[in-house]
């Protein structure tokens, strides 16, 4: 066995660096004492156990799955017909429109959940979920794009020319052959828009009123130290679920690439 | 086979812009005739094909299939069915779903089956309704591809280069299969192809289209014998293009031309030619050619070369021949049976032609 290289070290620290601060969540979630420090106390799944005690925390853990549900099923279907237009067609100011799709990837999610605010009340829509689900359908819009634009480019113009050819209109050609080919793409668009709604917090923060999502009702128990175990647990469920998650939308993503 | 047309094309142009992707295309396909449309890539042929299928409207002229006109009308209205060059098998269904598409929610289910297993039986695919789109070999591809299509029991079958992505043992199979498939149901067929073996062995009449112009349409043994100008001569087979003077052009069907050093010699006109002039260029196939080492007696053309090079292709041996007069050598083809004189590269030759088969091809346009 030779020595590892430079690069090699520098690559591991490097990976420690990124993902040990992660690391120390679920570890603190099993520590029985309630100051999160080392050295640590013993172990216990008690602060597993009371979650499942906590109401507000079900009840906002609820408000994610529902705002988070609908936000990217909303940006799925917009984005269905958005990459299927970027694919396929050539047409004027189409480097521009895709531009505005992709950004809300880059500007400050601060700024947009100030102005979704401003708006929102001044068209009359008071901080709701609802508020929250079309403010996340925005933010999610790009990732399920790019996610469905890959989708269509593995898929073979002349497959919905034959639907056409075999005496098939546009709407039953839509869903006997577009939908089938893509779905992979479109499971994988689900599943990763449902992530990114899940964790957000500045524009539920901004957003939510009296119904936080579960980013937002943390937040709040953070300020509480006595609370803080549960919140660690909680997270710790919550990384192995979003891991999970992004697995399975990868796996049908890859899916969707090599079905040609 | 009735003499009724089942195609009619009028003045048909397809402008993208400002490049004009076919032009000027007139033309009447007979019903339950096999039609080739051949060129090169990028002629047009398939802008045409599209255009019959109604994935395209032509920008101007109009477009009558069976006496119906077609202007406005999509392609999942009109009384045709297309074989894609791709196949477009639908990845997500199986053999029989595939085939059974287009005919699903408008025939009942018993109906159906019976037809799915009909069409299957015809393009010799009996039995393998349930195989999976994805497990088939390119060509059992083609073959659902064909029977998807016939099942809609068209009036007209078009088919976008069919057989390019199969390999050549295969090819040339599934070439007699399709002509006799064709010729047992009857239906007119349109084929494009950029393959002129594949255009002359399958079809009743190809129409060649160069640069978005249709310029012959005839049948195989005509387009052979008798093109109507160098670039169609050249590519339909291999063809020596020798100048040409004209000599006496009063009577009807021949003249009198002299071909250089060739001698002067007597030929048939070209019925197909349209611009004459003084100055023509004829075509000689190379296989019409006599190659012989000492001059060759009843031959009213002549002349003497040198042997440049010799290729041997198993059934013909190819001689190219370099002459004093002329730039370009002359190639000559000699059936392999025939082969009693071998010639070696440098060997001086002469060569003969009848009358008969020196083509008269008008005047060159370069």
């Amino acid at each position: 066995m030779s020595r590892p290289s430079k690069l090699t070290i520098y690559a591991f620290a490097y990976l420690g660096f990124l993902y040990l601060p992660v690391l120390f969540l679920p570890l603190f979630s099993f520590n029985s004492g309630t100051i999160v420090a080392f050295p640590i106390k013993g172990w216990t799944l008690d602060w597993y156990r009371k979650l499942g005690e906590q109401d507000a925390l079900i009840q906002a853990l609820w408000n994610s799955l529902t705002v988070g549900l609908i936000a990217a099923v909303l940006a799925t279907s917009l984005g269905l017909f958005a990459a299927r237009a970027f694919v396929r067609y050539r047409f004027r100011g189409q480097r521009a429109s895709e531009g505005l799709v992709m950004l809300p990837l880059v500007i400050p999610g601060i700024i947009v959940a100030s102005s979704m605010l401003v708006l929102f009340l001044f068209i009359g829509l008071k901080p709701s979920l609802t508020s929250v689900i079309l403010g996340h359908t925005f933010l999610a819009l790009p990732f399920a794009v790019s996610i469905l634009k890959s989708a269509f480019d593995d898929f073979d113009a002349s497959l919905e020319e034959a639907s056409y050819d075999l005496g098939v209109g546009v709407f039953e050609t839509f869903y006997r052959v577009t939908l089938p080919v893509v779905a992979p793409g479109i499971i994988a668009s689900i599943l990763v828009t449902f992530t990114v709604s899940f964790d957000e917090f500045v524009l539920a923060f901004f957003l939510s009123g009296n119904q936080p999502t579960l980013p937002v009702y943390i937040w709040g128990q953070i300020r509480f130290p006595a609370k803080l175990p549960n919140v660690l647990a909680l997270g710790s469920i919550l990384l192995l679920m979003s891991v999970l998650l992004l697995l399975l939308a990868e796996y049908f993503r890859r899916r969707s690439s090599s079905s040609k | 086979m009735t003499e009724t047309n089942i195609i009619k094309l009028r003045g048909v142009e397809k402008r993208y812009g400002s490049f004009t992707a076919a032009t000027g295309i007139n033309l009447e396909l007979k019903e339950g005739e096999f039609f080739s449309l051949l060129g090169p890539s990028g002629c047009g042929k398939t802008t045409v094909l599209r255009m019959i299928a109604g994935f395209q409207e032509p920008s101007e002229g109009h477009i009558e299939i069976d006496g119906v006109s077609m202007d406005g009308v999509p392609a999942n209205k009109r009384p045709t069915n297309m074989v894609f060059q791709s196949y477009a098998i639908f990845p997500h269904l199986n053999v029989g779903d595939n085939v059974a598409y287009g005919l699903r929610g408008r025939v009942a289910k018993p109906e159906i089956e019976e037809r799915v297993a009909e069409a299957l039986e015809m393009v010799e695919l009996g039995g393998l309704q349930k195989r999976g789109a994805t497990e088939l070999s390119g060509g059992q591809r083609q073959r659902v591809a064909l029977a998807r299509a016939l099942i809609m029991r068209p009036k007209v079958l078009l088919l976008d280069e069919p057989l390019s992505a199969l390999d050549k043992k295969l090819r040339e199979q599934m070439q007699f299969e399709m002509r006799n498939l064709q010729q047992s149901l009857g239906i007119t067929f349109v084929m494009v192809t950029h393959d002129q073996y594949e255009a002359m062995t399958m079809s009743d009449r190809i129409g060649v289209m160069f640069q978005g112009r249709l310029m012959q349409v005839d049948t195989p043994t005509m387009l052979y014998a008798r093109p109507c100008n160098r670039e169609i001569a050249s590519f339909i087979g291999e063809m020596n293009i020798l100048p040409a003077a004209v000599q006496n052009e009063q009577a009807e069907t021949s003249m009198t031309v002299d071909m250089a050093a060739f001698g002067k010699i007597e030929i048939e006109k070209n019925p197909n030619v349209t611009n004459r002039a003084k100055n023509i260029i004829v075509g000689i196939r190379p296989e019409q050619l006599e190659i012989s080492p000492d001059k060759p007696a009843d031959y009213p053309a002549t002349l003497q070369g040198t042997v440049s090079n010799v290729a041997f292709y198993g059934e013909n041996v190819h001689y190219h021949v370099k002459t004093e007069t002329f730039e370009k050598p002359i190639s000559v083809s000699v059936p392999n049976y025939f082969h009693t004189v071998d010639f070696q590269r440098d060997d001086k030759v002469w060569l003969g032609v009848q009358g008969a088969s020196v083509i008269d091809l008008g005047q060159d346009k370069q």
